[in-house]
């Protein structure tokens, strides 16, 4: 089941002839705070709700997709959890050291969004698309085998991300943080519709351009171990995002003007614009220095330990 | 004025030792748990405060019950990488945070639970901690950023090192429990000036950290402007300012902490490791030189 978030903040079901089926009443019912709690409310009770959605969807009657304003189906994200280079990226390495950060879950960008970047002084701004997994149920100390039923759903994922800012120069995490740098679209699809989420395949296009194309096989550490390690460090909530991390290989440029398509086989796609009122210019295409350097960095892990920040 | 939780989510003004319950001013805010409610209750708290001022001058002080967290779960909890000169004649650093878990977040006299991971140590790290009163973006690095804050509070950043692929360990920190804060939000109209504050932290009455915020690198005020030059902050986050790392040592199964900032609050917690690791007891002089080098090289 594939579902979105649209128009002024309600919640629907995408049907197979891509008409949306409005649920903002069902979950209404949950009596939520603020529209950042409806689509948490939806996936706390999807067990309860699935059978009258399924049943509205067979009804018919929705809107056409394109006559409504999807909106990043998360609004805001009780948290944002970044898995650091997750993929194998064509070297022969042994499995890195597993690592997180997390993302500020203000201001999402969604479908047609617009990304906005900020006045600082980045050596770049780099695409990064991913698969995130949406949480489905407060978990913690997860073992392997039950991990995968901590998971509701999948959705694409743009980890926008400022390089060369803060103190640990091109490791930044707080470059990744600005407003309106963490995307995510089209709709969230249920897990049932993905029976294997280690072989998706990941597309970021520019202007038409293909720049990043990736497989999910790749991944150094799946997803269940991701969950595993993940809630053995932090409680996960209904609607947290963990996002499993980017091949480097194809990364490139985003400036002013781009339209930037993400794209996750058995999920959906989604554009961003982009806008910089400084109207800098950067390289067109693929960044292949930043490609090699995330190569190289994980052959000779210890090469990027020392920061000069010291510790936190 | 000084706002406290309690565990049984009251709403309290500390007055003589004790508290009186101010509940009331807030009925018409609707929430689920307390971890929502907080967020709406500071964000108006400007408006109420003249009602709130008339509760307390009329109302019956109360033995101070048992606290939590006057924030239990931050939507964001923002925190400074090391921000304090620490006795080095150093240039400033570039200036960088990083956020870490709200569900870190427990409250005073909590116990913090060292995970079963392999640190090379635990730290803990006394600092001074902001609450964010309003939505704000983009603050400007004079006292009008301080409009944003709610008040003050403590905060200890338990800390795991060695842990993580990168430099300075930033996941040690998200651990649940890892986050003490509290016990009382203190508004900034009774701190007079954020960077003459003492801070000291004791474990099992031993003295370990002891610092002026004076010596902060990038003051509250710049601190305000960075992140929000990143990202709009909310009502309810928490920024923490970074610790001065000369006075660190070890966590360790039983030990009981005290941190102290002075006008604003004693925050107590207490440590439990069912590994029951052990390392050196007093302060960690490496850490301390470590972090003296830094910058200095």
């Amino acid at each position: 089941m594939r579902i979105a978030t649209f128009d002024d903040t309600r919640i629907g079901v995408v049907a197979n002839d891509d008409t949306v089926v409005d649920a903002t009443d069902l979950v209404e019912q949950f009596e939520p705070l603020g529209p950042e709690d409806l689509l948490p409310d939806l996936i706390t009770h999807f067990g309860d709700l699935r059978p009258e959605l399924e049943r509205r969807v067979t009804a018919g009657g929705g809107t056409p997709l394109q006559e409504v304003h999807l909106r990043s189906p998360l609004t805001r994200p009780s948290k944002i959890i970044c898995l650091m280079g997750n993929y194998r990226e064509g070297t022969d390495r042994p499995l890195q050291i597993l690592d997180l950060f997390f993302k500020s879950p203000e201001k999402i960008s969604g479908p047609g969004d617009t990304v906005i970047l900020p006045p600082h002084q980045a050596n770049i701004f780099h695409h990064e698309g991913e698969i995130a997994v949406v949480i489905g149920r407060e978990a913690k100390d997860l073992n392997a085998e039950e991990a995968m039923d901590a998971v509701f759903g999948y959705v694409a994922y743009n980890d926008i991300s400022a390089r060369g800012l803060g103190r640990s120069g091109i490791n930044s995490f707080l470059g990744k943080s600005f407003d309106t740098f963490a995307a995510f679209g089209p709709w969230i699809v249920t897990k049932d519709e993905i029976p294997d989420p280690q072989t998706l395949s990941i597309t970021v296009d520019v202007n038409g351009e293909r720049r990043q194309d990736y497989s999910t096989s790749d991944m150094e550490r799946p997803v269940p171990e991701l969950l595993t390690y993940i809630s053995s460090v932090t409680t996960l909530h209904p609607g947290d995002v963990i996002c499993c991390g980017t091949n480097h290989q194809g990364l490139g440029s985003m400036q002013d003007g781009d339209a930037v398509v993400t794209t996750v086989s058995g999920v959906g796609s989604f554009t961003l614009h982009v806008r910089d009122e400084h109207e800098r210019a950067w390289q067109r295409g693929i960044d292949r220095e930043a490609g090699e350097r995330v190569k190289a960095a994980a052959q000779h892990p210890v090469a990027q330990a020392p920061v000069s920040g010291g510790s936190a | 004025m000084r706002l406290v939780l309690t565990r049984d989510d009251r709403i309290g003004v500390l007055r003589d030792g004790g508290m009186v319950d101010v509940s009331d001013a807030f009925v018409d805010i609707r929430y689920r748990t307390a971890a929502d409610r907080m967020p709406r209750v500071l964000a108006t708290l400007r408006d109420r405060r003249p009602g709130i001022e008339e509760m307390v001058a009329g109302g019956e002080t109360l033995p101070l019950p048992e606290l939590q967290a006057p924030v239990p779960r931050p939507p964001k909890l923002i925190a400074a990488f090391g921000n304090y000169r620490e006795g080095s004649d150093r240039e400033r650093q570039t200036q960088d945070m990083f956020l870490e878990s709200p569900d870190s977040v427990i409250g005073p006299n909590g116990t913090v639970v060292l995970p079963n991971h392999p640190a090379s140590i635990f730290h803990h790290e006394a600092e001074l901690a902001l609450v964010v009163g309003q939505q704000a973006k983009d603050l400007p690095a004079d006292d009008r950023a301080l409009g944003a804050l709610v008040g003050y509070t403590c905060a200890i950043d338990v800390s795991a090192r060695g842990l993580g692929r990168i430099g300075p360990s930033r996941i040690g920190k998200s651990f649940d429990t890892f986050t003490p804060l509290g016990p009382a939000i203190v508004t900034i109209d009774e701190v007079p000036d954020p960077q003459d504050l003492h801070v000291t932290l004791a474990v099992n009455s031993e003295p370990r950290q002891d610092y002026s915020t004076r010596d902060m690198e990038y003051s509250v005020v710049e601190i305000l402007a960075f992140i929000s030059s990143y990202m709009t902050l909310v009502p309810g986050d928490v920024v923490m300012c970074g610790t001065n790392h000369q006075g660190l040592g070890a966590l360790q199964d039983g030990d009981q902490v005290e941190m102290t900032i002075a006008g604003i609050g004693t925050l107590e917690m207490s440590v439990r490791d069912p590994q029951r690791r052990e390392w050196p007891r007093g302060v960690d002089q490496d850490m301390a030189a470590r972090q003296r080098a830094v910058g200095a090289s």
